[in-house]
Parts: structure tokens; sequence; C-alpha cells
């Protein structure tokens, strides 16, 4: 029997492929509680999952998509928002998620990551930071933080981050948000708003890497990189503007930008229909 | 009565792929191919089609397989560089066997090369330009006519087979305007890949079908599968068991043995009693047909063999052309150091003495640097 | 009582935040300022919010040095709320001191010790009987009710201190000519009717207790979750003893077994809050409540 007294019916096996579990995450891995607030946000909003489309990338955050109990793609790396572009395009009936992370999003991915912010197609990218390339053992990715170590930082990372949010913002997204997968009631809220924006919507999730990241910069297990990762969080909401770039800790989390803009695959319908009707008449 | 009309092999592609319901194309600039992308951009929206230009070639090669997937027919266009930089994800096509066609009209390589140069570069690229085993069917016009005819056989078998499809055009015929007849061929948007039926539990998105073409599901028919570029098993999950492997391996690459019927295609010209076998491709057969009819006049016996499906390569008609005519030289002319003249040499497996002909220098092959070649392999 | 003239008048006022506590002791402090003594006024404002507790410590004399009370110095204790009244008791002249109090109850958040669902919010067990008969002198009133008869229950502080100033010696016309300052325009005259009906009700006796004191208080709202059965089950083929559910369990009711598998160990210390389900990544954890239907 379901709970009766608490908040909502959300039982997260109605929403994932049960024979696909356990999944393959690492003890402790954040990702799986992102996940579940994704999938959260999803049934908050009655999206059917036969109307549910989930794209992924590669790495770890690339796995994510397969456990996942609607129609899901694990395209290549760097790439899932250029599938799901077209999957968007061709198919506006339905809602369409990215799960990437930051070495998908930002690096190799990030030419796609500035365009789909910039067309503001009605889809939501959900990034998954955990500040490392852990599926191939722990290399330096963009958001990695300053003097951190990694397989290819062995002396500290010296290069600067990416502040993703604030990157998302500038390049036209018309929802930014962040959040810690501690405030996993906040990021549902998060993500259910992302979801639910008619147009491009970008959110990062602070997730924590233990088993790789956390053990070789000795930031203790999953609990205590959970706790200080919030705790260096500044909540901030609903405001427009985002005036903290480039720094790995204190980033600000809540609603960092929404704004207003045509969704793209609308505005590309309405030309549509109009060179029709011209057509029909001429 | 037929639309005759005049029309750059470029725009005759597109048209070829709207007459087989293609409705999506995502593309990016890039000479010459650039027609393509303008034509389709004019003519998608007056069908309902979308069109998009993306950030680069990669994303427009992603945004086609997406579109696909989304069930619709979708493709790109694109030339050399560009070529290059979609293998990436048309691997993931050919392993997802996702139907999408990729449109490549061959310029001067490597690198930038020369854009507005002819070339025939690509041939094997466009066969193992992706890392890894695949299936993949290359299709190769010599005609603006053509370009529309087989454009739209790209579609169809590319949805039929659930393989990706390279048109592989060159510059020449990219840009060579020429009559084209638009009734030519039917109108095929009733073709399309064979889509899951059948209750949820019972469907596998990669089962052992028949024919080997397992039928695709899409969002929203009910049955929520997952697609990968990792190797799968049967139900479409990532799998490392070596038998597993192997076998979805295997029928990927023995789906398009079992069909050789439906996309093998080549034309063959005064073969039956030629002593000089003459195979080429693209612009390439235009120029050997003219020197066949320079040698034919000189009482030369020459012939000529033109593969129209290029990838795989139709072997057997070939060696049956040399069995039956009893043809001693093949002389292969093309527009790079050699490339095709290799899978000839490899198909008649000195059945026949092959001799390759290759021009690189920006300029296309004429008929007089053919014959002569003849002339002089004959002494 | 002891004469201000020579060492100082101690009067103690607590209460929870929002009743008042703050305008009792600035009337009081203005009356004696008024009056030609030294003030010492020092207060606490509890948590800073409403339902926190506040105190404030008023001290008269020719001369104040310190500005707070020792403990078994006041001479007067007001509270405006019983148990904040009882933590204060200490405070008082065992001998002398007088106790005023109102014997309505709001139970603090800090009450609930325990947090299970269903469980009764811990309060001071004591009867106004029993502590007006351990005091010297000692008022449990009513004030609320009172209050609120007059039309106005905030005004229970004013009812509070007319009993008060029975306790000291400042004539009522002083005090009648202090409270409007410290009291909006429109609630003078609930106000000074208030007093009137404290000093009224304490003039009649040195110990009285209310015959109504056990009467609930009309501002309390009863937070009371339904009693549930709570079930945590965990999956132990997903669980991957992350250590996430352990050390994040607010109830820390949950240990890793020496398989390293997550287990609940103490589950009567668990409330059934769900923090372990939704935070552990491998969904190897459901928290299902199940309503206890209450006795008919």
């Amino acid at each position: 029997m379901k709970d009766v007294d608490v908040l909502d019916d959300f039982d997260i096996e109605d929403y994932i492929r049960q024979d696909q579990m356990p999944h393959f995450l690492c003890p402790g891995c954040g990702h799986g509680i992102a996940l579940r607030a994704l999938m959260w946000a999803i049934h908050d909003l009655a999206i059917p999952k036969d109307k549910l489309a989930v794209v992924s990338g590669i790495g770890c955050s690339g796995r994510l998509s397969g456990y996942v109990d609607a129609s899901t793609f694990h395209t290549t790396h760097g790439r899932p928002l250029a599938f799901a572009t077209g999957l968007a395009l061709a198919r506006p009936d339905l809602h369409v998620i990215v799960i990437s992370g930051d070495g998908d999003c930002l690096a190799i991915g990030g030419n796609h990551m500035i365009h789909s912010c910039r067309r503001n197609l009605n889809m939501t990218c959900m990034m998954l930071n955990n500040e490392i390339y852990g599926m191939t053992g722990g290399q330096v990715s963009p958001t990695t933080s300053s003097d951190r170590f990694t397989t290819t930082t062995p002396a500290g990372n010296t290069e600067p981050v990416f502040d993703a949010c604030a990157l998302a913002a500038a390049a036209g997204a018309s929802f930014v948000g962040r959040e810690v997968t501690l405030q996993i009631l906040a990021l549902r809220e998060l993500l259910r708003d992302a979801i639910a924006n008619d147009g491009f919507s970008f959110v990062e999730v602070i997730s924590d890497c233990t088993e790789i990241y956390g053990r070789k910069n000795d930031l203790g297990a999953s609990p205590e990189m959970m706790m200080s990762q919030k705790s260096s969080m500044r909540p901030f909401a609903y405001r427009n503007t985002v005036d903290v770039p480039f720094r790995p800790t204190g980033l600000k989390t809540g609603v960092l930008a929404k704004t207003d803009r045509p969704e793209y695959g609308k505005a590309y319908r309405a030309m549509t229909e109009k060179l029709r009707g011209k057509k029909g008449r001429g | 009565m037929s639309q005759r009309i005049n029309l750059q092999g470029n725009h005759a592609c597109a048209l070829g792929a709207i007459r087989a319901g293609c409705r999506f194309f995502a593309g990016y600039p890039i000479t010459p191919s650039s027609e393509v992308a303008e034509s389709m951009a004019r003519e998608l929206p007056k069908v309902g089609g979308t069109f998009i230009q993306m950030e680069d070639e990669i994303a427009s090669m992603a945004a086609v397989i997406g579109a696909s997937m989304g069930g619709m027919k979708s493709m790109t266009a694109t030339s050399g560089p560009g070529f290059s930089l979609k293998q990436e994800n048309l691997g993931y096509a050919c392993g997802a066997e996702i139907p999408c066609v990729i449109v490549n009209v061959m310029r001067g390589g490597p690198s930038t090369g020369m854009p507005t140069r002819p070339s025939q570069g690509d041939i094997m690229q466009a066969r193992w330009g992706t890392h890894g085993d695949h299936p993949i069917i290359v299709l190769a016009p010599a005609s603006a006519a053509e370009a529309f005819s087989e454009t739209s056989r790209a579609v169809e078998l590319s949805e039929q087979l659930r393989v990706p499809v390279v048109v592989l055009l060159d510059e020449a015929i990219g840009h060579l305007v020429e009559t084209v007849d638009l009734d030519a061929i039917p109108e095929t948007p009733e073709v399309w890949r064979k889509w899951a039926e059948g209750p949820k539990q019972d469907y596998e998105p990669y089962a052992v079908t028949d024919d080997m073409v397992p039928p695709m599901s899409r969002p929203g028919d009910g049955y929520r599968t997952h697609t990968t570029g990792l190797t799968h098993a049967p139900n479409g999950f990532p799998t490392q068991n070596p038998a597993i492997a192997e076998a979805a391996l295997t029928r990927t690459t023995t789906k398009l043995d079992l069909h050789r019927e439906r996309y093998e295609s080549w034309r063959v010209r005064q073969c039956d009693d030629a002593d000089l076998l003459i195979v080429a491709i693209g612009i390439s057969a235009r120029a050997a047909q003219a020197a066949v009819d320079d040698l034919r006049a000189d009482g030369v016996k020459a012939g000529l063999f033109r593969p129209v499906t290029l990838w795989p390569f139709p072997e057997e008609a070939l060696r049956e052309v040399v069995a039956s005519s009893g043809a001693k030289t093949v002389l292969v002319p093309e527009m790079n150091q050699g490339q095709l003249v290799l899978e000839v040499e490899r198909v008649l497996k000195g059945s026949a003495g092959t001799v390759g002909l290759g021009r690189i220098d920006g300029e296309a092959i004429t008929p007089d640097q053919i014959a002569g070649k003849a002339r002089e392999i004959l002494g | 009582m002891t004469n201000p003239v020579q060492v100082p008048t101690n009067v103690l006022i607590v209460g929870v935040g929002g009743q008042g506590v703050i305008m009792v002791s600035k009337v009081l402090a203005t009356l004696c300022q008024n009056h030609g003594y030294a003030v010492k006024q020092s207060e606490v404002h509890g948590m800073a919010k409403r339902g926190g507790a506040v105190f404030s410590h008023v001290r008269f004399g020719p001369q104040v040095w310190s500005p707070t009370i020792p403990e078994g110095e006041a001479d007067v204790l007001v509270a405006l709320e019983w148990a904040e009244g009882l933590r204060w008791l200490s405070f008082l002249k065992p001998d002398t001191g007088t106790f005023i109090a109102d014997c309505q109850r709001i139970v603090p958040p800090f009450a609930c010790r325990n947090r299970g669902r269903g469980a009764e919010a811990s309060y001071a067990p004591q009867t106004p009987e029993e502590i007006i008969q351990q005091v010297h002198a000692g008022y449990a009133m009513d004030a609320t009710t009172m209050a609120t008869n007059l039309g106005n229950l905030r005004a229970a502080n004013t009812v509070l201190l007319g009993a008060l100033s029975t306790a000291l010696d400042f004539a009522v016309d002083d005090w009648l000519a202090t409270i409007p300052q410290f009291v909006p325009p429109a609630s003078i005259d609930i106000n000074l009717a208030a007093f009137a009906a404290g000093r009224e009700w304490a003039l009649a006796g040195e110990k009285r207790v209310d015959a109504n004191a056990e009467g609930p208080h009309v501002s309390y709202t009863e937070i009371r979750h339904a009693q549930v059965d709570t079930v945590v089950e965990i999956v132990e083929e997903r669980c991957k003893g992350c250590d996430i559910c352990v050390k994040l369990c607010p109830e820390r009711c949950l240990r890793l077994n020496d398989s390293l598998v997550a287990e609940l160990v103490l589950p009567d210390l668990c409330t059934g809050c769900h923090m372990c389900e939704w935070l552990c990544p491998d969904f190897a954890i459901s928290v299902t409540n199940t309503p206890v239907p209450e006795p008919a």
C-alpha cells in the first residue's frame, strides 16, 4: 500500500526499468538521487511515460537513460542535445529530456549546449556536474575546481572552470537553474519548473563522485560531500541575472534565469504554415 | 504528362528525397553540397517538413538520426570535411540501425583540399569511414536524373533495411545541370521501415527475424525501448556477453548479404564482347563511356561496367561480366590515387589484369586520358 | 516587599514571543523612571520570532549596578505563559517573592522531544494549585480568557500587569497614565479595562487559582500527526553500502551491517520522514507510512 499521508503518491518503481536494476553507478554516486528527482518531477507534471523521451550522451550520466521506463536514447559523446534537437523538431508531441554530464555537455558538447540555449527549442537539459570524468577513470573536466587532483592534473588543477549556468543564461536559455542533490525536494521543484517551461531549460545538478573524485581529493564519503556541497552553495531564489561567474564554490542555487522568448519549434511551424497558406492562395 | 525540368544534381538530390517522403533535413553549409540544403530549406516547409541548419556537421548528423528515431524520414548533405565529422554519428546510425540518408558531394582532399574542384577521393571513406565493422550502403549516381532517382531509392533502402545510405556524388555531378524527368520514378511516401506490432512484452527491438531487419519502435507507440550505441542484446540493452555480442554484430552485416537483390544496381554497356573492361563511377564513368565509343571506333572492343550501388560492391555481377565477355584487362579510371581499383582487384582475384588510372589535380578525368591509357595497356 | 530606597527591586517578566513581555517591562521601567529610580531593563528576545522564549529583567532602586537578577532574588515573577513561569521559578525569592502567571499553555515546538508520529508533546505536569502552594504569594490566573472576554486576547499581558500593580508601591493612576504610551491608540480602552480586571482579581487574596486554570488556550492549535505505522523496506540486492542513509537520517536509526548493507536497527526512533528513501541513490529503500485507525 502506498503512503496516504505524505506529499503524494510518487513511487520511483513506476518510472524505472526494474529489470535493469541495480544500476551500474558506484556506491554513493549522486546521479541516482538526481534521477529520482527527475522522475518525481515527471510524475508531478503527470507526463505519461509514452510521451517521455530521454536522450543522454556518454559517461556515467549517459547511462542513466537506460534505467528510465520511457523511450530512451543513449547517444554519442557530447551529442545528446543535437540528437534531441532532431527528435524534438520531428515530434513536438513528446517531452524531451536530455541527461548530460559536465564533460559531455561543457567540453565535447559545448557547442551543442550553447546553440541549444540560443535556439530555445522546447526541451530540458539536466546536466549532472560532478567535476570529473568518472567513467574514464577520473580526468579533469571543465568544472573541476582549482587545485583539485585528477589523473590528468597530478599536481592539482590549474585551469579555470566554467560556470555552466552563467553560460546557459548568456547563451539565451529561457530557464536556468542549479541545485544540489541533498536538496532533493528543491531539485524536484526546479526540474518540474524547468520541464514545464516552454523553451530550452538548463538545470545543473551538483552531484558527487565519491569513489574517484572524492577519494582522490580527500573530500570524505558521499554524506560528507553532499553536506559540503550544500553548505558551499548560496540559495538564490527567482532572479533574472547571474552575476558571479567563474567561481568554483559559492555558486548560487535555485532559479537563476527565466526569460520569455519564443519557442523555436512553434516559431518554425508558424513560418511553415504561413508559407503553405500563401502557396494555397497563390 | 511528364514534368521535365533542368535541374542541378544537388537540387535533384533534394527533390528525389522529398519524393520518397523525406520530411526532415539538418545540414551545415559546405561547398560543394550547400545547394542540397538550400533546396531543402525552400522545399520542405511546402510539404510540412522541417529544415534546420545546425551548429556544425556533427550536430546535423545527430539531428537527422534523432528525427529518424522519432519516426521521420530524414537526410543530411555534406562534403569531405563534413563527411569526416559525420562519421562519428554515422557509426551510431549503423550500430543502432537507424534509417537515414547522407549525401556526400565529393571534393578534393585531404583536409580542406580543393573545395570547388571535383574528386572521387571518398570512395573508401564512404565504406570504412566510421570505426568498427558496420553495414552501410553507398549509391553513386552519374547524372542529375540519377541523383534524383538514386536519392529517392536511398530513402527507400534506408527505411526497408534500417541502414544508413550514403549518396556519393562528385562535385561535377552535383553541379551539373541536366534535364530531369520528375515523374520518371513513382512517389513512395508509403515506403517505411517495419514498425513494431503486438504486445509490448513480446517485442524485442533487435530480435533476429527471418529477414534480419527487426521492426522498429518509436516514442509514443507504447513500447518504450532503449536505443544505444553500445553493443546491445536483442532487447536493446548493452551487453558484453561474447556470444550475444557476436550474434548481434553478425546479424547487422548478414542482413545486407540477405538483401543484395534489393539494393544492388549496376549498368553495363558494350560488355558482351569486350576485351577491355572499364569499371568507373560518377563523372569518371561518363568520361569512360566516351572513351569506350572512341576505342570502339578504333576497333578496340571496350566495354563499361558502372556500379550504381557502389557499396556493397556488386561483385558477382562484375565477375560474371568478366567471365562472359572474356575480358583480359580491366581498367579502373577514378579521380583519386587508386581506391576503386583495390576493390576490383579483390573481386576479380587475378582472373583479369587490373590497371588503375588516377587523376588528382582537381580537374575532371577526360575521355582522351582514359582511351589513351587503354591504348597504352593494349600496346 | 523590600524597600526600594535601599536595595533594588527585581521584577522578572517571562513568556513566549508575541505575548507582550517587552511591553510589560517597558511600562514598568517607564513608571520607575518617572518616580526617579535608577532602572535597568535587560531582555532576550528569545528566538526572535513568535513562539520563542522571551524574558525581561527589570531592576529599579536608588542605584542599580548589575542589569540581571541573580537566581533567588526576584521580588516578582510575571509569567505570560505557564511553563515559562515554572522554568524561571527558581529565580523567585523563596520567602517573600510573588508569582503571577497566566495558567494558559502554549506548547513550544521543542516540547515535542519525541519526533515519532503520534507522539504527545511533553509539558510541565505540575498543576497551578501545587505551584501556588509552594510560593509566598501567587496568582495563577486565566488572563487570556479574561482578556478575550474583554474583547481582545492580546491584552492578556495587561491583565497580568494589573495583578503586578498590586505587588508594587505605585499609585494606580500612575499605572493608568503610563500604559497608553505603549499600546496602539485603538486598544487603549481595552487595555485599561484589562488592567483594572487583573488588579481587581489579584486584590481578592494573596493566593488565588483561577477556577478554569486547566482550560485550553484559545490560541493554541494542537499540532499532532496522526499515528502511523512506518515500514522501512531495504532491498538488499540494490544497496551498495554508500552510507548516505545512515549518516543523513535525522534520527540516526540506520546502520550498515556486517555485509555493508543498510539496516534499520532502531525502528522505534524512525519517524517515517522518508529522507533515507529520497536520498538513496540506488532506489533500495522504500518508506511506507500507514495510518493507524483512531480508536472509536
